[in-house]
């Protein structure tokens, strides 16, 4: 007789056997989840990029593509360098005096750190968001004005400022209060204006640098379902240090580990770049298991 | 981890020893007497200045010329008509200069250069350089020398001459406080400007300035504050007293400290008062511009 | 590791001791029924029917445990495969149980002097002896996340499943008289009780290689061939 399996639609009826649902035949096998991103083109290529400050690697050995629409997280203990890379991607690197980058930077097939780039056109297209929220002193509207007004975008004020606080789901909250200081919101609502504030000079990637580990659950909740949301037009790149919001949010997560070296020196790398699920499910590298299990970091 | 119990923790608050607080008591007393001594002398002065001088106040005196001649009606007009002057060209001669000099040091410079190390270690010594130095040197630069005031006032002191001295004196207090200002911005701040696509000069004359405005403002009155009782360095420059003209920009002028100077060496008893009503003046002066300089930290100053 | 990944940890090791300890618990039943099977023993039977709410205990145990893991800790890669699998394995745990008792139940039914064949006897106790092999096996397979062993238990499995087929043949032959055509239904039921066991015990190596690899993959689609032999 073959070998039977209880299937679902069948319940097990014979005396002494507790009535239960019948387990599934087979299981979809895990790979076979993955759909293949070819559809998808790359926002950023990165080739063996290396960042050091005063002449110390800070991270090296970073190799991988970026897709558009898609969330990405990094994550890794502290002092692998996911800070600093993520600077790389919007040049803000160039402002730490000490700081070099060797390898290729490549948005949509451009080389972010040519001689004739603009830094200044780099941060437009491609916004940052900070770990601790920073709306500038002034009032609700301003904040949200200064990007466009500096960059000297053309068309109705009122209507870029409305556009950006729909965008960052803030405007029915301070439609009435546009006047008021910036100050004076909660750290939540704070950053969402933050993130509002980006989105009004029309960027194209959102690098967001933790920025949810100043905030409550609450707005640490809304911060994410509003990344959920940004993705269909922006693409997201995200730092934290919270696993469980990497695993909740992103669609793909880079694990960056810390080499020791000779001398007390210590390096952050590129250990794994997959799907979220898979880094979370069976990662390939027993690093990244021994990391997102809790076993170090 | 159980928290060790012991005898001594089992009482939750203890009372204070008699010794304990017999000690405090004897610590917050020895305070309050310092205070008073300091207070004590300023007390008696202002008594003593009050005293002398109220009766000559009115606004005849302050409006009419002072006079050796006839001391009963003497008045400070050209000597404070000399120091509103200095005051403002002054003002507008350090608040650029300041400004600018401390953007460069906090924004622009690079504390790895030996020129800007250098240039920082000498703002501190100059702020406490004495100010009959300063005065030598407007005489030598802006007085006379290389720098003659544009060929101003044909070898005659100018109001000019005296303004520029006294902002000599006063910039590094100017550039330490604009510095202090500029700093007390977060850098979150200019981080989220250049983020946005914000050049530098953007940042700085949009986010920066804007945001230590109230510190440098605070900053400019107080040097101000000192400046207004300079003496040394006036009388070196050329300041006279006794003046019985308006005093001009590119002429001869007199300032106040210099009059109560004048005041004070002469002999009858009546220039005394005459002098204590002037410091009454220049104490009032004062008064407004300090609480000038308050109410500005209270009203703009960002709580960051 | 900090303090508090490692008590996670040793729960972790102490849940999958506790389930992979139901398979002792079925071993021990799976004596008992073949030796009350062999001896007609009833009373021992009675005791392997009321001895199963210790299983039934110890599937719920387990079950509030890896609950209460994945409520509190959020596991994830290796932990979360391990998991998962020792959910299904309490299951099938549970199963074996509940088939060892569907034999004990069986054995009265035959009566006190039942018309013993001893082919049929001795082969459906064989079947017993070689579904206990596979649940000492799939335990060990499982603790020691030894995917080989996992796999050799489908070769082990499908003797049992020969086994079955032979004692139903058997049957079929039984004879003409009505009682001993009863007493080799019934044991053609203890049989397909057996077999089940043996299922169970290659679904858990199935389980083992799922926590080994990731990978969950029924062993039956290498071997089918071997299977229909």
């Amino acid at each position: 007789m073959e070998r039977t399996t209880p299937d679902a639609a069948a319940p097990d009826t014979r005396p002494g056997v507790r009535a239960s649902a019948g387990l599934p035949k087979a299981l979809p096998k895990l790979d076979k989840r993955e759909q293949p991103a070819a559809a998808r083109e790359a926002v950023f290529k990165l080739r063996d990029v290396r960042v050091t400050y005063g002449g110390v690697a800070a991270v090296e050995e970073v190799t991988f593509d970026l897709l558009e629409n898609e969330i990405t997280a990094f994550i890794g203990p502290s002092g692998c360098g996911k800070s600093t890379l993520i600077r790389c991607l919007n040049r803000m690197n160039d402002l730490v005096p000490s700081a070099r980058v060797a390898g290729t930077v490549l948005y949509h097939d451009q080389d972010l750190y040519a001689g004739d780039v603009d830094p200044v056109q780099v941060r437009k297209r491609i916004g940052m968001v900070f770990q601790k929220p920073n709306p500038f002193p002034k009032s609700i509207y301003e904040n949200i004005a200064f990007g466009p007004r500096v960059l000297g975008m053309k068309g109705d004020m009122d209507e870029i400022v409305e556009g950006a606080l729909r965008k960052g789901a803030l405007w029915d909250e301070v439609k009435d209060r546009l006047k008021t200081n910036a100050f004076g919101m909660s750290g939540g609502q704070q950053q969402r204006l933050c993130i509002a504030r980006t989105m009004a000079v029309e960027p194209d990637v959102i690098l967001m640098d933790e920025p949810c580990s100043a905030l409550d659950p609450i707005s640490t909740g809304a911060i994410e379902e509003l990344m959920l949301d940004l993705k269909r037009n922006y693409s997201i790149v995200i730092v934290t240090h919270n696993m469980q919001q990497a695993a909740r949010v992103s669609d793909r997560t880079a694990f960056f580990n810390v080499d020791k070296l000779e001398e007390g020196k210590r390096v952050g790398k590129l250990v794994e770049f997959a799907p979220t699920e898979k880094i979370f499910t069976k990662p390939d590298d027993i690093r990244t298991e021994e990391y997102v299990t809790g076993k170090f970091g | 981890m159980a928290v060790a119990e012991s005898a001594i923790t089992r009482k939750v608050v203890e009372r204070a020893s008699g010794g304990q607080r017999t000690r405090d008591l004897l610590f917050r007393l020895s305070l309050l007497l310092c205070l008073f001594i300091a207070v004590l002398f300023l007390g008696v002065l202002l008594v003593d200045v009050v005293i002398d001088g109220a009766g000559f106040l009115s606004p005849h005196f302050v409006t009419s010329y002072p006079s050796r001649l006839t001391p009963d009606t003497s008045g400070v007009r050209s000597a404070l008509l000399g120091t509103l002057y200095l005051m403002v060209l002054c003002g507008l001669f350090i608040v650029p200069v300041g400004v600018a000099a401390a953007v460069y040091l906090e924004e622009y410079a690079d504390p790895t250069r030996w020129y800007n190390r250098l240039v920082e270690v000498n703002i501190q010594n100059l702020a406490s350089v004495p100010s009959v130095v300063y005065g030598i040197l407007g005489l030598a630069f802006i007085v006379r020398g290389p720098v003659d005031v544009w060929g101003l006032g044909e070898g005659q002191p100018t109001l000019l001459a005296g303004a520029l001295t006294l902002g000599l004196l006063v910039l590094p207090v100017v550039i330490i406080v604009s510095r202090e200002a500029i700093r007390a911005v977060p850098p979150s701040i200019r981080e989220g400007s250049l983020a946005l696509g914000a050049t530098k000069w953007q940042t700085l004359w949009k986010q920066v300035l804007p945001g230590s405005i109230a510190g440098i403002a605070t900053g400019v009155i107080l040097a101000l504050s000192r400046a207004i009782g300079e003496t040394a360095p006036l009388i070196l420059v050329g300041a006279g007293a006794f003046q019985l003209f308006d005093p001009k920009v590119d002429g001869p002028f007199s300032a106040m400290p210099i009059q109560i100077f004048n005041n004070v060496t002469e002999s009858k008893p009546i220039f005394q008062e005459l002098a204590a009503a002037a410091i009454l003046v220049l104490l009032i002066l004062l008064l407004l511009m300090n609480s000038a300089a308050i109410y500005l930290r209270n009203r703009y100053e960002t709580k960051w | 590791m900090t303090e508090q990944r490692l008590q996670f940890q040793r729960q972790l090791a102490d849940l999958e001791l506790s389930a992979l300890g139901g398979l002792d618990l079925v071993c021990e039943q799976l004596d008992r029924v073949i030796e009350a099977l062999e001896h007609q023993d009833v009373e021992l039977a009675q005791i392997v029917v009321a001895d199963d709410d210790r299983l039934d205990g110890r599937y719920l145990e387990v079950h509030q445990g890896i609950l209460s893991l994945l409520a509190l800790q959020a596991p994830v890669a290796g932990d979360l495969r391990l998991v998962a699998a020792l959910l299904h394995l309490i299951k099938h745990v549970e199963r074996m149980g509940d088939q060892c008792v569907n034999v004990a139940k069986l054995i009265p039914l035959s009566g006190h002097e039942p018309p013993v064949q001893q082919e049929i006897l001795s082969k459906t106790v064989q079947m017993g002896q070689f579904a206990r092999a596979e649940v000492v096996q799939c335990k060990r397979s499982f603790a020691e996340r030894d995917v080989q062993m996992a796999e050799d238990l489908l070769t082990r499995d499908v003797t049992v499943n020969r086994l079955n087929r032979e004692i139903f043949r058997l049957a079929i032959e039984a004879g003409d008289d009505a009682d001993v055509r009863e007493w080799a239904m019934i044991m053609t039921l203890v049989a397909r009780a057996f077999e089940r066991i043996g299922d169970n015990a290659v679904d858990i190596g199935e389980q083992t290689a799922f926590v080994v690899t990731g990978l969950f993959r029924e062993f039956s689609d290498a071997s089918t061939a071997a299977a229909r032999s």
